[in-house]
């Protein structure tokens, strides 16, 4: 018969177990789990001898085991916690990998930019027909029958019979079509309208392609005034441009506006001076003058207020109610942002995929 | 129109202590635009646009009678000069036995509202003058000698076209012009030799024998022009009907600028001072006397009708009410005669502003001059509307762009107008497009019934791009039989990328507008592989467009936008998580070739509720594997309730595609 074996026997095993366990330093926490406190790891090796102990002993012995377990435990633990905040060296300065992307087109980003600017303070934006009758894109607006704009120089004709009351169908030279047709969707002011369209003009060249953009704002209520033209313009452009950019309002003409106005915003290059600081001419002395703008500004579209008769065109009786509309080329507009540097809008409507992975 | 005007030579018309920087700017911000300001030969030369409007002014005489009302409201002293050949007179310098007969002018009052002529003699080719020359070089024209740049310069600086005829070459035609509108199909030659022949309806001078001898108001023929034997000269200035004008320089493309001008319907009055101003030039530069009386047909004379401009009217449109004073103060500077009321003002424009009609055009004329930088700048106060459009669905548009260009889409624009190639090519004969009856070019012709050939064409151009895809939102055009046409917006895409990935693309875009289910119809006896493209809403199977094979292994789609945003959801409609594990394994099948796996796939589905899902794993030759995930709401699936599933999948699919189990059930 075996001896029993006492509690300093047991103290001695423990000891020895301690010196093993600080002995494994290097060992991962995984390992040194799977040896000390596994199924059939050196702990559960150890207090399977509690048997052999006399009774009085047993709880002087679990307490002794407890203690070593806990140790054991809460050493694994912690290491298990140095090693998780371990990390490899990684090359920071390696390439990426990049996913697949695309890009939207500059005119869809643009119109999405135009759209919010617009929608904040109450427009809402509608879309028209781009192929309509001369009645909407012409005669509602004030345009006479032998106005240029109305000729076959300038407007693209569908070769089809023209409508008995409306007249020929054309290409919409610009959004203002949208007007009487706003006027006539709502019925009654107020009207805070912006139309984004496509539009048609027979010119071809850097600055103009067949095929473009316009957007179109319209507000039609009492009280509209020439200030707030200004205002809403103002406030385009700031958002636009950004908080420098200026605007301003001109003299000009156009059939279905009275006054009416060409808008200008301030040239990001020379700042709105028309001359390029710190650069003077060598033979003159004289300061360079901007060569991007004229004179300190870009044009770059129409306004004014509606005229009387494309209310009365749009059933709104032009006694009571006044407005304004402006309509101005989104490639026109877009192009003139800060160091985008786009001179040639042909550019957007043609195949050259590296141009477009520019956006 | 753009009109150059150097400094030296408005300040005949102008007296001023303007400079030119300070007449850029001030004109710029209340009458026509200076665009530029360019230094030539020792002065300042404004390029000047003026709008189409205002052809009064498009003359020096023109520009100095704008400065000088706006230099004025900006406080510099500025005022027009009365020009000293007002005072000319125009009586024969002959006595009337050396005197020229007139040739027999035969006007047509309906297209030509004033004739005037008179008979110059003994007029000698001298060269010009050097401060003439010098100005005519500022304003980019050409140099010949006096008889012929006298007629530039007086039109230049009176803003009225002016024609020196060979009064020897008239008289030997017959003595006669006779003024009407073409025939069509006669033979002209223009004075710098180009031959054109009419259309019919160009406004003509005549000869008794019906040879064409000026196009008159646009440019003069070879017949009866100036040449280097000219003696006696007939000056002549016309105002043909300005809408006859534009369509015979339109037509023949002759856009001289006495066609830019009298297009624009100058104001015949101005033809007074233009004879004077030519008379006294002819006199002094060439010579010249005057060898008969004036010729003044003038049966049009056009007095603008007086328009009534309240003040309250006025306070609308600016936003704030100005003094009566000042008001009456800006019409009369622009030349308007006024009879002022006790709420308004009545005016009376001069003969030279016809453009003044309404009250709005008078307001125009206070607030330019009065300045529009002088006005607030405000936004609207007022009711906001609400009622949005319907059958646009803007969000969606942005929302499908934005997402594919996420995913490796490059958004394009791509013309309206097609070629008849792009146009065959869509599918839709050539007839059953719309077709532009005055395209510019033949690259734009037919509004395209289809974006794919566009969107083609993109890919073809950029070979280098392997598996590009792109894509476009935009509209197509379907005739209509007395209406205007269809206008359906589209979401055509184009990928050179595998079909499965393509396919792949539509169904995350799909997934992002929460529509789970794609399915594709392949249609039979069609040219190329097409498929109808479903999706499910509700249970329902809703038509959103087609999907198919282009040469090149290239894959097409083309959604109608409307159809999508009907069946599209701005989120999801949520089912419950499952509350045990679902079970998940394979089958695979040999399926004979040419079998469309999807629908094999929807097949397996179909066999039991407890099926999930289903996907397509893997393809090895014909050999298809299927992983189905088997799930149930609330308790947990068991294989002996999973077997006779796959029996019954393994039965159905052999006997409806003939397609074998590889292994056992």
């Amino acid at each position: 018969m075996t001896k029993a074996m006492t509690i300093s026997e047991l103290e001695l095993q423990i000891k020895a177990l301690r010196q093993e366990f600080a002995a494994d330093d290097g060992l991962p926490a995984g390992e040194l789990s799977v040896k000390y406190l596994g199924k059939n790891g050196l702990f559960n090796q150890l207090a399977a001898v509690i048997g052999q102990l006399e009774s009085t002993d047993r709880p002087e012995a679990g307490r002794l085991l407890n203690q070593l377990k806990a140790e054991l435990e809460a050493a694994i633990s912690k290491r298990l916690q140095e090693e998780e905040q371990q990390t490899e060296w990684v090359d920071l300065t390696i390439p990426g990998i990049r996913p697949p992307t695309g890009h939207l087109h500059p005119i869809t980003q643009a119109i999405s930019e135009i759209t919010r600017i617009f929608e904040r303070i109450g427009f809402t934006r509608v879309r028209y027909p781009e192929v309509d009758w001369d009645w909407y894109v012409f005669e509602a607006l004030n345009m006479p029958q032998n106005h240029p704009a109305r000729d076959e120089w300038e407007t693209f004709f569908v070769d089809t019979p023209p409508h008995p009351e409306r007249g020929r169908m054309v290409l919409t030279t610009h959004t203002s079509n949208g007007q009487v047709r706003e006027m006539e969707r709502l019925g009654q002011p107020p009207i805070r309208m912006i139309n984004i369209g496509r539009t048609y003009r027979r010119q071809q060249d850097a600055t103009h392609t067949q095929v473009f953009h316009q957007f179109e704002g319209l507000v039609v209520d009492k009280g509209i005034n020439i200030q707030h033209l200004k205002g809403t313009i103002d406030y385009f452009a700031r958002e636009f441009y950004g908080p420098e950019a200026k605007s301003r309002i001109r003299p000009f003409h156009f059939k279905f506006t009275e006054p009416s106005f060409e808008v200008d915003f301030s040239c990001h290059i020379c700042h709105g001076t028309g001359y390029l600081e710190g650069q003077v001419d060598a033979e003159t002395g004289g300061t360079h003058k901007c060569r991007f703008c004229k004179s300190g500004w870009h044009e770059v579209g129409g306004a004014g207020m509606v005229h009387p008769n494309v209310l009365k065109a749009g059933g709104i009786d032009p006694d009571e109610y006044t407005g304004f509309a402006f309509g101005w080329g989104v490639e026109r507009t877009y192009s003139l942002k800060e160091g985008l540097n786009l001179d040639d809008i042909r550019l957007l409507y043609g195949t050259d995929l590296r141009f477009l992975e520019q956006f | 129109m753009n009109i150059l005007i150097p400094h030296h030579w408005l300040l005949t018309h102008l007296d001023t202590d303007a400079t030119p920087p300070d007449i850029q700017e001030k004109l710029s911000l209340s009458g026509p635009s200076v665009e530029r300001v360019y230094e030539r030969e020792g002065d300042s030369v404004y390029d000047i646009e003026v709008t189409t409007n205002r052809v009064d002014s498009m003359s020096v005489r023109g520009i100095a009678r704008e400065a000088a009302v706006i230099l004025e409201q900006f406080g510099i002293r500025a005022g027009l000069k009365e020009p000293d050949y007002h005072q000319i007179s125009l009586e024969p310098d002959l006595p009337e036995s050396e005197q020229l007969p007139l040739p027999a002018i035969r006007n047509n009052p309906a297209v030509c509202g004033r004739i005037m002529a008179i008979v110059l003699k003994d007029v000698d080719r001298t060269p010009t003058p050097e401060r003439m020359a010098r100005r005519l070089r500022q304003v980019d024209m050409n140099i010949h000698d006096s008889i012929i740049d006298i007629t530039n310069y007086i039109t230049h600086e009176v803003g009225h076209p002016v024609h020196a005829f060979d009064y020897d070459k008239i008289m030997a035609l017959g003595g006669e012009i006779i003024v009407k509108e073409a025939e069509a199909g006669k033979a002209f030659t223009t004075l710098d030799g180009l031959e054109y022949h009419t259309v019919g309806g160009e406004v003509v001078f005549e000869n008794p024998d019906g040879v064409i001898i000026d196009l008159p108001s646009i440019k003069g023929t070879l017949n009866s022009s100036v040449d280097e034997n000219t003696r006696n000269i007939l000056l002549l200035i016309d105002s043909v009907e300005a809408s006859k004008v534009r369509f015979a320089s339109m037509t023949h493309q002759i856009r001289t600028v006495a066609a830019q001008l009298t297009e624009k319907n100058v104001d015949p009055h101005l033809a007074l001072p233009t004879l004077q101003l030519g008379v006294k030039l002819y006199r002094e530069l060439c010579g010249a006397q005057v060898a008969s009386q004036l010729f003044d047909d003038f049966p049009h004379q056009r007095e603008p009708e007086a328009v009534f401009l309240t003040f309250s009217r006025l306070e609308e449109y600016l936003g704030v009410a100005l003094d009566p004073k000042r008001i009456s103060d800006i019409l009369v500077s622009l030349g308007c005669q006024l009879n002022e009321r006790e709420n308004g003002v009545e005016v009376q424009p001069p003969t030279y502003r016809p453009d003044l009609q309404i009250p709005a055009d008078l307001i125009e004329e206070i607030a330019r001059i009065y300045g529009y930088h002088n006005l607030p700048s405000q936004l609207m106060a007022g009711e906001i509307p609400l009622q949005l459009q319907d059958g646009v669905d803007f969000a969606l548009e942005e929302k499908i762009a934005q997402f594919l260009s996420n995913i490796g889409w490059q958004e394009i624009y791509s013309y309206s107008l097609v070629s008849q190639e792009l146009a065959d090519q869509s599918g839709f004969a050539a007839a059953d497009h719309l077709k532009l009856e005055n395209p510019l070019t033949e690259d734009q012709v037919y509004l395209r019934r289809s974006l794919w050939p566009s969107l083609n064409r993109f890919l073809s151009e950029n070979p280098a791009a392997a598996g590009v895809s792109v894509f476009e939102i935009a509209n197509t055009y379907l005739p209509v039989a007395g209406d205007l046409p269809r206008h359906e917006l589209r979401l055509g895409m184009v990928s050179a990328k595998p079909y499965r990935r393509v396919k792949g693309d539509l169904e995350a875009l799909l997934r992002h507008l929460f529509l789970d289910e794609l399915i594709v119809k392949p249609q039979e006896g069609v040219h190329r592989q097409e498929g109808d493209l479903f999706v499910k809403v509700g249970g329902r199977e809703v038509l959103i467009g087609s999907i198919f094979i282009l040469p090149r292994q290239r894959t097409g789609i083309d959604i109608l936008i409307s159809a999508l945003s009907g069946a599209a959801a701005g989120y999801p409609r949520l089912v419950p998580l499952p509350k045990s594990a679902p079970v998940i394994e394979d089958m695979t099948f040999t399926l004979p070739e040419k079998t469309y796996a999807g629908q094999v796939l929807e097949t397996i589905r179909e066999q039991a509720g407890a099926i999930a899902k289903v996907e397509l794993k893997d393809i090895f030759g014909q050999n298809f594997t299927f992983t189905l995930t088997y799930s149930s709401p609330n308790r947990a699936i068991s294989s002996e309730k999973i077997k006779p599933i796959r029996q019954k999948i393994a039965d159905t699919l052999l006997e409806r595609y003939g397609a074998h189990l590889v292994g056992e059930v």
